[in-house]
């Protein structure tokens, strides 16, 4: 049946040069190599937060005075929309917490040296689109806890030298959160970045094709030497192992829904007190507990505004790494490039469990 | 014959011509200029001059008391307003002489005239108070304190007594001793004296009590007063009035507690009990100590109050069984259907709705206990099976959540199992695989 359909196809399209591709194609396999298929389990997840946000799509509602309701109806009326609810939630998080292990471990097998600088641009720019989608998406229930950290999270755009007062008030739609935050957020969400992710997916994985998968440069030496990498055969080899960590990424996702369904909480007030135990989503959490923890002032400068411009110079300096570390293109890579690298994955999860418990 | 003004006042008496057109003068400037004479403040009379560096504290301290904080003084009365005397005069047997109008310390029914010159004048008080009544007088001759006064007891309450003499406060005032948290205390200043209260008996005999404000003390109103500084609850005045103060009459005991307990009082009136009971609300719930009411109180065991009249076997025993057991009966209820929704909530289902229905199940308990003071177990019943009706409703939406959770986490057992098996058969297949060469 396959056999003919792809015939029928030959016939009219000539796959002559697919087939060729995908019988020719290939991927380096050594000790570092289940560090690729983190990026496979990314797009997998990128794949179900699609699907399951269009379903979602057709019942909520977004307006304050309906949002919270419609996702109660969806995860209490709507056949199965716990269960899309849930997984659309869970899969968010795990989405960019693969991401950033795909990062990290992307960075560290130095695989944005030279020819491979716009992956690794796009891929970061991917992944602040992903924070994007997380910081949108988070106030969509409407619900208390999202209303009170989007108010916080929003206010520290504020502290963004000269334009901060315009990027509060361009985040929000208004003064302060309001329903008009919220119909702003989710034309983000579900317009605005989605269109963005498939131009900046589209260019990223055409990049991979186009160059084939990188070598760490410990592997690269040893070919250098003329040892032989082994390869894997792209197809079926290589599809099949990443399908394989796709069903290991559902059934975390199955796992999560089924133990830990995820909260609606208490519809939004704009007029209760703030409860305690504000604080934004995890991805945030290390840099929201740093910004805490700066003093007001600092030489004369305000605290929160250096935190932010700090913050800013870090994302720059990521997204321009392959043109710092020129020396990792000829297998020499920076060793204090390295050691920051350490020192700022070990200040993220510290500040994460530090925000986590102060909160 | 004195007649208040505020800023000055005016004395019209026999030789005394020169001050009078001095204090005409003066009361002509304040009219001339409208709106000044209610908000001028006095200025010192001659009277604070003297009294304020007497050596005696007993003629000092008014004048003090006066001089630093007055209602009255604020608004431009002075001595001679309520004394007599003519300020004036430095000499004190002149600005005492009877001419004057001057009046000395004024103790017992003239306290009352003194006062009521002025807060039994509507037009004044409109003047000053437009909303404060002027009956206070009147009242007052109603009262039990009046009425002894008139009988030539010198001992009783009179407008002093409570409100002060000098350094009067408005009644809003958190200072004065008429605030509703300081009248306790004002009361049974004298209420709390077995000394003071010796002689003085209730209608029926007996002697006077004097234990009210240790018991008020321990009851339900105050704890609302003091503890949750609620204003709106009752301390002394607002069941015994403040100005006719008297204890309720039998038959008006219901009506007292019903001013505030209105849907109770109307619930009781249409009960056997209120044709029986002397002292209507009293009889169960006692007066000054009166405790948050529980269920317990009704029954017929040691700790309810049906018990002290009715017996075993009686109509009202068994009436008082049957609702004590069905009241325990939508409780139960409603605790069991807690703790089911609860169990759903936990296993990550919505259970607003029920939540909600739960909590019309208890507005049905507290509409029972309500309808319990008709002693009518037919209308408790209604109410209650209502109630019944409701958490039987939550009960069954309860279980099929509860049956819901079940399914889904069979469901996601299931394909958590089929997705492990795919992974397994998918690890095996790859490792078939040869690399390519």
């Amino acid at each position: 049946m396959t056999e003919h359909l792809f015939a029928w196809l030959d016939e009219r399209l000539d796959l002559s040069e697919l087939r060729a591709f995908v019988a020719e194609k290939s991927v380096p396999k050594h000790r570092h190599s289940v560090w690729y298929y983190m990026g496979g389990i990314t797009l997998f997840l990128v794949g179900v937060q699609v699907a399951t946000g269009i379903l979602l799509l057709l019942y909520y509602r977004p307006s304050a005075g309906e949002a919270y309701e419609s996702v109660k109806f969806i995860v209490s009326q709507v056949q199965f929309g716990w269960l899309i609810r849930n997984v659309h939630s869970w899969s968010a998080n795990l989405l960019i917490l693969m991401a950033f292990v795909h990062l990290f471990s992307t960075f560290f097998l130095r695989a944005y040296r030279k020819p491979r600088e716009l992956t690794w641009i796009t891929g970061v720019l991917l992944l602040f689109v992903m924070m994007g989608f997380g910081f949108s998406g988070y106030l969509l229930p409407w619900n208390e806890l999202a209303f009170f950290a989007t108010k916080v999270g929003t206010g520290i755009a504020g502290a963004i030298p000269f334009v901060g007062d315009f990027m509060v008030r361009f985040l929000r739609g208004g003064d302060d959160v309001t329903g008009a935050t919220l119909t702003r957020f989710y034309g983000i969400h579900v317009a605005i970045l989605p269109a963005i992710t498939t131009v900046l997916l589209g260019v990223h994985l055409l990049f991979i094709q186009r160059q084939g998968m990188s070598v760490p440069p410990s592997v690269e030496k040893r070919e250098q030497a003329g040892e032989k990498i082994p390869q894997e055969p792209f197809f079926p080899n290589y599809v099949l192992h990443d399908v394989m960590w796709w069903y290991v990424a559902l059934a975390v996702l199955a796992a999560l829904a089924l133990f830990l369904p995820w909260e609606l909480g208490t519809k939004a007030d704009a007029f209760a007190p703030v409860p305690a135990g504000i604080r934004p989503e995890w991805y945030f959490l290390a840099m929201f507990q740093t910004l805490k923890l700066i003093p007001s002032h600092v030489l004369g400068i305000e605290g929160e505004m250096l935190g932010v411009l700090g913050f800013s110079l870090a994302a720059l300096l990521l997204l321009v790494m392959p043109f710092l570390d020129r020396g990792a293109a000829v297998g020499r890579p920076s060793k204090i490039i390295t050691a920051a690298a350490v020192l700022t994955v070990l200040y993220l999860i510290i500040f994460t469990i530090y925000g986590y418990l102060a909160a | 014959m004195t007649v208040a003004k505020a800023g000055g006042h005016m004395t019209v008496a026999k030789g005394g011509r020169h001050i009078v057109a001095c204090w005409l003068l003066a009361a002509l400037a304040l009219i001339a200029i409208p709106g000044l004479a209610a908000a001028q403040p006095a200025q010192v009379s001659g009277c604070e001059t003297c009294h304020k560096e007497h050596p005696q504290p007993a003629l000092s301290s008014p004048a003090k008391d006066f001089s630093a904080t007055d209602v009255h003084r604020d608004r431009g009365f002075t001595c001679v307003d309520c004394h007599g005397g003519n300020p004036s005069e430095t000499d004190k047997v002149r600005a005492k002489a009877p001419a004057t109008g001057f009046k000395g310390k004024p103790s017992g029914q003239a306290v009352i005239a003194v006062c009521s010159r002025c807060h039994s004048d509507a037009t004044l008080m409109r003047k000053y108070a437009p909303k404060q009544r002027v009956d206070q007088a009147t009242e007052y001759a109603t009262s039990v304190h009046g009425q002894q006064l008139a009988k030539g007891d010198t001992k009783v309450a009179t407008c002093i007594s409570c409100h002060g003499a000098h350094g009067i406060r408005l009644v809003s005032d958190a200072q004065s001793p008429v605030y509703a948290m300081n009248v306790a205390a004002t009361c049974t200043k004298c209420h709390a004296d077995p000394e003071r209260m010796k002689g003085y008996t209730l209608p029926d005999g007996s002697a006077l009590p004097t234990d009210q404000r240790a018991k008020y003390e321990k009851s339900v109103h105050h704890a609302a007063m003091v503890g949750k500084n609620d204003l709106s609850a009752p301390t002394c005045n607002d069941c015994h009035g403040n100005h006719g103060a008297a204890p309720p009459g039998v038959g008006a005991v219901a009506n007292v507690c019903g001013t505030c307990h209105s849907v109770f009082a109307t619930k009781f009136a249409l009960s056997t009990h209120s044709q029986i009971f002397d002292r209507g609300c009293v009889e169960c719930h006692s007066n000054h100590d009166i405790t948050k009411p529980t269920d317990a109180m009704l029954g017929t065991d040691k700790t309810s109050v049906c018990g002290n009249c009715h017996s075993d076997g009686d109509n009202g025993f068994n009436a008082a069984t049957s609702m004590r057991a069905e009241i325990e009966k939508l409780k139960t209820a409603i605790d069991r259907s807690h703790a089911l929704v609860a169990s759903a909530e936990n296993a990550g289902m919505e259970m607003g709705e029920q939540s909600l229905t739960l909590r019309e199940a208890a507005n049905h308990l507290t509409l029972a206990r309500t309808e319990m003071h008709t002693f009518d177990p037919k209308k408790v019943d209604t109410v209650l099976q209502a109630g019944l009706g409701l958490t039987s409703k939550v009960d069954a939406e309860g279980q099929t959540a509860l049956a819901e959770v079940s399914f889904r986490k069979t469901g996601l057992s299931v394909s958590l199992g089929a997705i492990l098996l795919v992974v397994v058969a998918l690890a095996l297949k790859v490792r078939s695989l040869k690399p390519r060469e």
